[in-house]
This record gives structure tokens, C-alpha cells and sequence, in this order.
């Protein structure tokens, strides 16, 4: 098929099936615009590049982008997923048997609401020291344990669960990868007030929770490798996008926000203030030249070293650009309340930054890794590397 | 070009400037009379690259933008002394003119030069051309003390005159040589405006290249000292305060390397939006290179306060490229006019 067919194919679909009707999605739990994505599902728009055996279409990368264009062309969402859904594309690499088919089509309709079950009170940038119990049981496991920092668990109907499955073995080779039903006896979710003011992320107690059989996603004990791919997944969704302004106070969107909202405060004739803007918005504009160049390396089949950089450079651009809004509205920025719709955007945004140098991985982590899988240097000496988990000290 | 084609482009350049170009050809021709080496100019020749954006017709490769930019970057890694983005720039400036010139440059016979002037200075020259004569001093104009031409490039249109002196200056970056030129002669005009502000545009992207280039193969160079040197018992690159360096200028240097090779692009498609493409390179491309040059000495401690060793030639070439065609802060408040006319 050509280009322009395809084009033509994905233009003509959105005509008869689009109404642009879109409900307003929370951006944790069921997704309410389910009907409609698993329409596009079924189509084989959400996920073009993967098989037609699952829900795709076999599309090189390239036309894959094609379908992604006319949908946002159309304002229609669920597009793309086959680059973004960190879920779905993990369930498809790692899940098996019927719960793979299942639960990949729920997920690309959005039709579970979905949290990571990572983060545990000792185990932060070092996830592998999960303290976390599966136990072997009839059937299945039994889970104990205690995760935090998890974003939408009380509207999740599965977490992605990292859990020590031996501990008679160094700390990476003894831990697995589920997906835990969250609503049952045994999970408890409460939920935790962010420095925003919000609630999105919660505390998640787990006493003798079950997950069956098939919900192991990868080898027993080789979750490690499993919650790599996830990670990186996640990392990439996060350099690419962020949460913009929650007031809905209007203004210019995007790139050019700063530019209108130093107009707007009369100070865009100040070259002090024209240098910090400009630095700001060549910030975002540079990372979005490296995600296109690293998603063109990508698709001649190298591996791209820039892929790694884009959630480390996304941090520095929120941190900025908050600061830039900041800088702006001075004494302004000391208020707040929905009168005062730009001084709430600048400290939202300036809270709000944290989420993507802390969330994820620290800026510290992604150094590190940057520095070690792509520059190729030395790690750290690691004390508990080589030690059966059972006898690394804790606290 | 496909990926492809620049590879085979590119790849014996590379060659050539390793065997050719090598730190120890740098100190050489730095030291020389004239910081031109003519064999090593002929060896560039032969393999076209003096001719890459030379029109066919005039026996050139007819290339563009986006091709001389991968060729630069490849040239910024090994610090090439040459006047090769001089004749480069003055070949987009003369392209389609049928300028006699032209085939002599293919050939590497001779050499050009380039005064930007008039609306596109950035030096503080007073060159103006007006009826047909060109007048006053052009300052900082690379390659000009070897140069067989000198092309005035104005935002009127691009001219050949004959200068009147032409007195080398004492530089800090002994790998690009700069001379004051002054006129005061008959100017032919050759090109348009289109072709001076498309010359302009050119420059701007191969002096982007460059620095892109050599923040590319600094960063290279210092990461693996960092592997290999020791101290505490440990290779310092296991330290987070030198990993995590590394980390930073990855990202500037990956950032620059993105910005030149759209910056090429846009030039070439001449797409709107061109414009801040180009003044986003020009400065995010010269910053980088600094940030990588300045923080690869550190990383490198002791070593790299000496004379023989190669990091104070990349920070000299980064500290003359960040001044050479207007300095970053001019070049942001041209991006952000330039987003400003677009929005
Ligand atoms: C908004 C938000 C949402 C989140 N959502 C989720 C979620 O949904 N699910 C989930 O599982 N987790 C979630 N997290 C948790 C997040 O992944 C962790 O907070 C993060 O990985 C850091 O772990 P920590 O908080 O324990 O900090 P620590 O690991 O204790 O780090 C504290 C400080 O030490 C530094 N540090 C630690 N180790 C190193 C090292 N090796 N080298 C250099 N510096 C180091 C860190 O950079 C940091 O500055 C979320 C966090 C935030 C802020």
C-alpha cells in the first residue's frame, strides 16, 4: 500500500467513525473514552505496527506515524499505541497464553485502569531490593507487602507488581513480575496528599493478595529483565510528553506558551527576559529534534543512544519553564486561586516538575544510566551486588 | 542524500582526516606561516570535498546544505585547518552565477574567501558598496590572508572586488586564521540577495556542523580517558560527579548534532520557519561545544592544563566558531523574533 492510500484509508475511517465527541478522561483508571478506542482497536489503528494477529496492521515505523498524523489531524485519540502504551506493550512482550489475548485488548481500549506497583518505602531508585513476598501457593501467589508512590492505584484494577519471588539468591535474580488484581480482599489503598494539593498517588498494603498462575509475566525470577523493558518504555513516554497548566485559564499551548505569557505580562521587550524565554523554548525545541532524529535512527535499525536523553532533558525544560513563568510574573507568582489563573499555572508547574525528574527514575538514575549503558562507563562498586538477598542489610 | 549515501559520502573524508588531519598535522599546520597546508587541501580536492556544493556544471558535486553540514561535522572532529567552509559559503553564494570561479574552487585550484557585510555583518566592519565601488574595512574574515578571491556578501547581493590590504590577525585559535580586509576598489556584483542571505544561511550551518562535530569527538576522547584513568582504585568515570558530567554533555552535544542536521535541512528545503532553525542552531550548537570543550578539561584534571595535550585546541576552536558569525545571545534574540514573526 501506498503512502497516500494509506492516508487516504485512515482519512476516510475517522470520516465515517469520528464524531469528536471526547469525554474528559481523568488520566488514571478506565479510560471513559473505552467505546471508542476499542473501536479504533478493532480497526487496527492502535496499534498499526504490530500484527494483524494482534490487533495491528504489520506497518513499517514510518506508516505507523502516517495513521498517528491523520487521527491527530482528526483530534481523534487512540492512535499510536504501539508506542506509547506502556501497558499494552508490556503485556504483549511478556504475557502468555489467554491472559496475553485478553487482557492486551482491554488494555488498548483502555478498558482497566492500570498502576505500577514498583516503589516500596526501602526500595526507591534501588528497585531491586524489593521487599515484597510472593509465595508459591495453589494455583498461583500469595502476596505480602507494602508499595508507595503508586500513581492511580485506587482506581486500578491491576498493578504491574515487581515481588521477591527467592531470596537465597542476589538481589536482581530474585524477582518477578505480575499483574495483581487490585480489587480484592488483601489490597488496601490509601491515598497520599502530593505537594500539588492532589491525590494521585497512593500507599498500597498488600496481605495475602492472590495472583493466578498466568499472570506471571517473563521467567520466574527474571522479572528484572521484564521491568526493564517497562522502565524503558515508561522513560520514553515521559521525555516525549508532560502535564501542561491545570488552570484552563486559556493562552497560547505548546512551544510558544512563554512567548504569549511575557507579552501578556508587557515585559517582551526586556532582552534579559527575550534570552530566558528564547533558552527555554530552544530547550524543548532541541529535544524534540532528538526524539525525531533518534526515532528515524530507530527506524533504520540502529540502535539510537538519544533515546535515553529525553526524560533528563524533559525534567530541565519543566524545571526552567516554570521558573521562566516565575520569573515573569514576579510578586504575582505569590498568589494563588482561581482569580489568579497564572501565578496557580507557575507553582503547579514548578511542583508539578518534580514528577518527571523524581517519578520514573531520578535525574540522578537517568545519569547514571546514561552514563553507564550508553557512554559505557564504569558503574559504582555495588556492596549487595553479589550477596543472596536474605543477608543484604536493610533500613 | 538517503542516510546511506552520506555514510559513503562522508566515510572517506573521515579516513582522509585521520590519516591526514591527524593532532599532530593540526600542531603543524597551527605552527606554520600561514595555517594552510596546500597538499593536505589537494587531498581534500581529490576526493571532491572542495567542490561539494560547487554547482555540476562548474565540475563541482552540486550539493547541499544538508550534505556540506555532515562533511563539516566530520572536519570539526579533527580540528581541520582548511579553508574549507570559507569555499563552501562561497560557493552557495555564487551558485548558478557560471562565476569562472566556481571550477577553480571544484578543483581546489583556488582558494575563497568570505566577508559577510553591510545588513549581514556581525564583526563591526564598515564595508559598504555603492556605486559599484566597495569601500572600508572588513574585520575577522576567515581563510582571507590565503585566499585567491574574497567575495563581499551584503544584504543586497554578493560582489567580487579586489581588496586593497589584507593584514592577518593574531588569534587565539590558530586553527582558523582571520585577517582585516580593506576595500577600496571597483565591486562586480555577482548574485542576488536571495543568494547572499542563502550564503549567509549556509555559513551558518556549516560553522554549526563543525562545532557539533568536535563536541561529538571531545566528548568521545574524554569519556575514554575516563574509563582508563584511575585514582582511589577505581576508574574516575565510576565516579558520579565525572559520570554525571558526561551525562550533561551527552545531551548538549546530541542536542547540538540534532540542531545542525534540521538546521541543514530547512536551509535546503527552504521551508518557512528556516530562519529559526538556523539562529537555533547557530547558538545551541556554540554553546554546546564550549560546555563540552570547558567540562572535558575538568574532567580530564592536570593533564589537560598542558600544551601537548588536544583539549585547549577544542576549546580555542570552540571560543572562535562561539564569536565568528555573531555570538549566541544575538542569536537567540534573532530565534525568538524569528518564532515572534511566525506566530
Ligand atoms: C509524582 C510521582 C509519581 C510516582 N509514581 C509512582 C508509581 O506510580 N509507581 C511506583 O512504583 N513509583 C512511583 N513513584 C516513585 C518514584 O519512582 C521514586 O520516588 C523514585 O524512583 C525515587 O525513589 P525514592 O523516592 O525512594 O528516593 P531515593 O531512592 O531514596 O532517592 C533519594 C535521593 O537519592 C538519590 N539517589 C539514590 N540512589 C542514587 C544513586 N545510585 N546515585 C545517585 N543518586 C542516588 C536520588 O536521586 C534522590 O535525589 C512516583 C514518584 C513521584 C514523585
Amino acid at each position: 500500500m501506498t503512502d497516500e492510500q494509506l492516508t487516504a484509508e485512515v482519512e476516510a475511517w475517522l470520516a465515517a467513525h469520528w464524531t469528536g465527541a471526547e469525554p474528559h478522561h481523568e488520566s488514571f483508571g478506565r479510560d471513559p473514552r473505552s467505546v471508542w478506542l476499542a473501536e479504533v482497536r478493532d480497526a487496527g489503528w492502535a496499534v498499526p505496527r504490530w500484527p494483524a494477529a494482534w490487533h495491528g496492521r504489520d506497518l513499517s515505523d514510518a506508516q505507523g506515524r502516517l495513521v498517528e498524523a491523520a487521527f491527530a489531524r482528526a483530534g481523534a485519540p487512540g492512535a499510536g499505541q504501539d508506542r506509547t502504551n506502556l501497558w499494552a506493550n508490556t503485556a504483549l512482550a511478556h504475557a502468555t497464553g489467554e491472559f496475553r489475548r485478553t487482557i492486551v485488548a482491554q488494555l488498548l481500549a483502555g478498558e482497566v485502569g492500570m498502576c505500577l506497583l514498583y516503589s516500596e518505602p526501602g526500595a526507591g531508585s534501588d528497585l531491586a531490593a524489593v521487599r515484597t513476598r510472593a509465595d508459591k501457593v495453589e494455583g498461583g501467589w500469595r502476596v505480602t507487602g507494602q508499595k508507595v508512590w503508586t500513581s492511580g492505584a485506587a482506581v486500578a484494577d491491576y498493578g504491574m507488581l515487581i515481588a521477591r519471588t527467592d531470596w537465597d539468591v542476589p538481589k536482581h535474580r530474585g524477582i518477578s513480575f505480575f499483574f495483581l488484581p487490585m480489587k480484592q480482599d488483601g489490597v488496601t489503598v490509601r491515598p497520599l496528599h502530593q505537594i500539588t494539593g492532589e491525590a494521585h498517588f497512593n500507599e498500597v498494603f498488600i496481605d495475602g493478595a492472590f495472583v493466578p498462575e498466568d499472570h506471571l509475566l517473563g521467567p520466574l525470577n527474571g522479572g528484572w529483565s521484564v521491568l526493564q523493558t517497562a522502565l524503558a518504555y515508561e522513560r520514553s513516554v515521559m521525555g516525549d510528553r508532560a502535564r501542561g497548566p491545570r488552570s484552563g485559564a486559556g493562552g497560547a499551548k505548546g512551544d510558544l506558551a512563554l512567548l504569549a505569557l511575557a507579552r501578556e505580562a508587557g515585559r517582551l521587550d526586556e532582552p534579559v527576559v527575550r534570552q530566558q524565554v528564547a533558552q527555554a523554548i530552544a530547550w524543548r525545541a532541541l529535544n524534540a529534534l532528538n526524539t525525531r532524529r533518534a526515532k528515524a535512527e530507530l527506524a533504520q535499525g540502529s540502535s539510537s543512544a538519544i533515546m535515553s536523553l529525553g526524560k533528563l532533558a524533559m525534567s530541565r525544560i519543566l524545571h526552567e519553564e516554570a521558573r521562566v513563568r516565575t520569573m515573569l510574573l514576579r510578586a504575582g507568582s505569590l498568589l494563588e486561586g482561581p482569580e489568579h489563573p497564572r501565578a496557580e499555572d507557575a507553582n503547579f508547574l514548578a511542583l508539578n516538575a518534580y514528577f518527571t525528574s523524581i517519578g520514573g527514575g531520578t535525574d540522578q538514575i537517568q545519569r547514571n544510566i546514561i552514563g553507564e549503558r550508553v557512554l559505557g562507563l564504569p558503574k559504582e562498586p555495588e556492596v549487595d551486588r553479589t550477596v543472596p538477598f536474605r543477608e543484604v542489610k536493610a533500613g | 542524500m538517503q542516510e546511506n549515501e552520506i555514510a559513503a559520502l562522508v566515510e572517506p573524508v573521515a579516513r582522509l582526516l585521520a590519516d591526514r588531519c591527524a593532532e599532530a598535522d593540526v600542531r603543524r599546520i597551527m605552527a606554520s606561516e600561514t595555517g594552510h597546508d596546500a597538499d593536505l587541501w589537494r587531498a581534500l580536492a581529490g576526493l571532491g570535498v572542495t567542490g561539494l556544493t560547487v554547482d555540476e556544471a562548474a565540475g563541482g558535486l552540486g550539493l547541499g546544505a544538508v550534505e556540506l553540514e555532515r562533511v563539516l561535522e566530520v572536519a570539526g572532529a579533527a580540528l581541520l585547518p582548511a579553508p574549507l567552509l570559507s569555499g563552501a559559503v562561497a560557493a552557495a553564494a555564487l551558485a548558478g552565477t557560471g562565476e569562472p570561479l566556481l571550477a577553480a574552487l571544484a578543483a581546489g585550484e583556488r582558494v575563497a574567501a568570505v566577508a559577510f557585510a553591510g545588513a549581514l555583518d556581525w564583526s563591526g566592519g564598515d564595508v559598504r558598496v555603492a556605486g559599484a565601488r566597495a569601500t572600508g574595512t572588513a574585520r575577522f574574515v576567515p581563510d582571507a590572508a590565503v585566499a585567491d578571491a574574497i567575495l563581499l556578501v551584503t544584504g543586497d547581493g554578493v560582489f567580487l572586488s579586489e581588496p586593497a590590504r589584507v593584514v592577518p590577525l593574531p588569534v587565539f585559535d590558530r586553527t582558523r586564521r582571520l585577517a582585516d580586509v580593506a576595500f577600496d576598489a571597483p565591486a562586480r556584483q555577482v548574485a542576488d540577495a536571495a543568494a547572499a542571505a542563502r550564503a549567509r544561511d549556509v555559513a551558518l550551518v556549516a560553522l554549526a556542523g563543525e562545532q557539533a562535530g568536535a563536541a561529538q569527538r571531545l566528548l568521545e576522547m574524554t569519556v575514554d580517558y575516563a574509563r582508563e584513568r584511575h585514582q582511589f582504585g577505581r576508574a574516575i568515570g565510576s565516579f558520579q560527579a565525572v559520570k554525571h558530567m558526561a551525562a550533561d554533555l551527552l545531551l548538549e552535544s546530541e542536542s547540538a548534532t540534532s540542531a545542525a542536521r534540521d538546521a541543514a535541512r530547512q536551509v535546503d528545503e527552504g521551508a518557512p520557519g528556516g530562519e529559526a532553525a538556523v539562529a537555533l542552531a547557530a547558538f545551541a550548537c556554540a554553546d554546546a561545544f564550549v560546555r563540552v570543550a570547558a567540562d572535558s578539561i575538568q574532567m580530564h584534571g592536570g593533564i589537560a592544563f598542558t600544551w601537548e595535550h588536544p583539549a585547549h585546541l577544542y576549546l580555542r576552536r570552540a571560543r572562535s566558531g562561539a564569536q565568528l558569525y555573531g555570538d549566541s545571545d544575538w542569536w537567540r534574540e534573532r530565534y525568538l523574533s524569528a518564532l515572534e514573526e511566525q506566530a
